[in-house]
């Protein structure tokens, strides 16, 4: 997906908006912050998230950390080759290293999370 | 912070920079799994500058260091490198470090960057005839089964003779160094003690070889978390022994050291905790500070952990209680649950550094 187009949390993951459904993945800061990520844990399919909640665990050589829904929602897709391909989260973080897809998403919420533009500069500003 | 005479290079070679006690130093260069295995399979470049260097030269300053470590000095053979222990009255471990014993007369001692302050001001009071050379020294560590062929090739001959756990002093590039082979990773490798204003040229003519890759201490920790070699600062520290970090074969228990009547107890009387290796069931690793539990009782706790690339696991040291430390026993870790498993000494057992050379 064009980060561009994306939205972006302080905790450093991205949603995007996709045929009615919202994906969500990790930025490429945080990866790079990152490194080698070596464990993917996702969500189970049908689970209701709410904003805030821990959503997914991601490991990397040298630490472990959770990711948290972006947005209130129930999981719809879950993206398992990330799980066994978890490499996939540092080569293509934006595109085959997204991490679940949400279904009836509060749109309140998904219109309050940062534009590109400003998480270019919250990242910058770190 | 402190920067080694290799700061400017890492820059070069692209490397993500922290601070590591105080000093700034390179975590990681392309990625630690690939340099991770870059070692395992042809050879890793490691600054290790940080590191402390000593000089002791006459017999009273060998004796004043032998009665300061767990291990005979006294009657380390010239050539030898012998891995030992700094303790405090009580036993507890201040430094663990490497000595070569260069000749009759005169021994280099390499210690760890964390209680360098602390540990030089105590040898400065109570070693004659020691120098502290780490001003003016870099520590270079090539480390890998290629690392014999690349440095032959770049006219090293004095390694030619080395074996594992020995070292010398040699001629090399115009100027004296000191090599030993002995290593961290285990792999075969060798630590190269130069004239600081060698290190860059020398740092080039290495990573020009096609073999040679630039690594960090990402790399340097997951590559000694496999082989199960303790990290000081991490592993251990002045409220652990050499008992429970499982050195008991480097204290000669006939020399004189501090807190041995403490040790000499506490070998009596047994039952006392133990570093010990960590496998879990899947690429998650068990993290510094994680609780390990038997049949839900705490049984000890993580002081470092790690995602293992050679052995695709999560690899993890741990002081456990005597009766837990039994490889093959399965534990729980961590606030979820994490399966893990008791493992022996080295978890990653493909590793070269022993490989017989002609």
């Amino acid at each position: 997906m064009n980060p561009e187009s994306l939205r972006y949390t302080m905790d450093h993951e991205w949603v995007g908006e996709q045929n009615g459904l919202c994906v969500v993945g990790i930025t490429d800061y945080a990866q790079e912050q990152l490194g080698d990520v070596t464990y993917v844990e996702l969500p189970k399919i049908g689970q209701r998230l709410k904003r805030g909640e821990e959503a997914a665990v991601v490991e990397s050589v040298k630490a472990a950390s959770d990711v948290y829904a972006p947005l209130s929602g129930e999981v719809a897709e879950i993206n398992e080759q990330v799980e066994n391909e978890t490499d996939l989260v540092n080569r293509d973080p934006y595109g085959r290293g997204w991490f679940f897809k949400l279904k009836k998403y509060d749109a309140v919420e998904y219109a309050e999370l940062m534009t590109y533009t400003a998480y270019r500069a919250f990242c910058q500003g770190r | 912070m402190r920067k080694t005479p290799l700061f400017e290079s890492y820059a070069r070679c692209g490397a993500r920079v922290v601070d590591f006690h105080g000093w700034a130093l390179p975590v990681q260069f392309s990625g630690i799994i690939e340099e991770h295995t870059a070692t395992r399979t042809r050879a890793g470049l490691f600054d290790c500058s940080h590191m402390g260097e000593f000089i002791i030269r006459g017999e009273a300053g060998i004796a004043a260091l032998d009665r300061m470590v767990i291990g005979d000095m006294v009657h380390l053979a010239a050539g030898r490198c012998r891995y030992t222990a700094l303790l405090n009255d009580s036993g507890g471990i201040i430094d663990d470090c490497v000595a070569l014993r260069l000749g009759p007369e005169e021994l280099y001692l390499v210690t760890n960057a964390g209680p360098l302050d602390a540990v030089t001001a105590m040898f400065d009071t109570t070693i004659p005839g020691i120098e502290s050379v780490y001003n003016r020294t870099a520590k270079l560590d090539l480390q890998g089964p290629q690392s014999r062929q690349i440095l032959l090739e770049l006219g090293l001959a004095g390694i030619a003779p080395l074996k594992y756990w020995s070292g010398t002093r040699c001629e090399w590039r115009g100027a004296e160094i000191i090599v030993s082979r002995a290593g961290y990773t285990g792999e075969l490798g060798y630590e190269l003690y130069l004239p600081a204003e060698m290190a860059a040229d020398v740092w080039d003519a290495i990573l020009a070889h096609s073999m040679a890759v630039p690594c960090g201490l990402g790399a340097r920790d997951t590559l000694r978390t496999e082989m199960c070699y303790p990290l000081n600062g991490e592993d251990v520290d002045e409220s652990r022994t050499p008992l429970e970090a499982g050195m008991e074969r480097f204290i000669a228990w006939e020399t004189d050291f501090p807190g041995k009547a403490r040790l000499l107890e506490m070998r009596e009387r047994g039952g006392y905790p133990l570093l010990t290796p960590v496998v879990s069931s899947d690429r998650r690793a068990p993290r510094h500070g994680f609780e390990l539990r038997l049949d839900g009782r705490p049984v000890g706790a993580v002081t470092s952990g790690t995602f293992g690339p050679s052995v695709g696991r999560g690899v993890a040291l741990a002081y456990l209680e005597a009766g837990a430390a039994v490889p093959g026993t399965c534990l729980s870790a961590g606030p979820k649950d994490m399966k893990i498993t008791v493992a022996e000494v080295p978890v990653y057992k493909g590793g070269t550094c022993r490989v017989r050379l002609d």
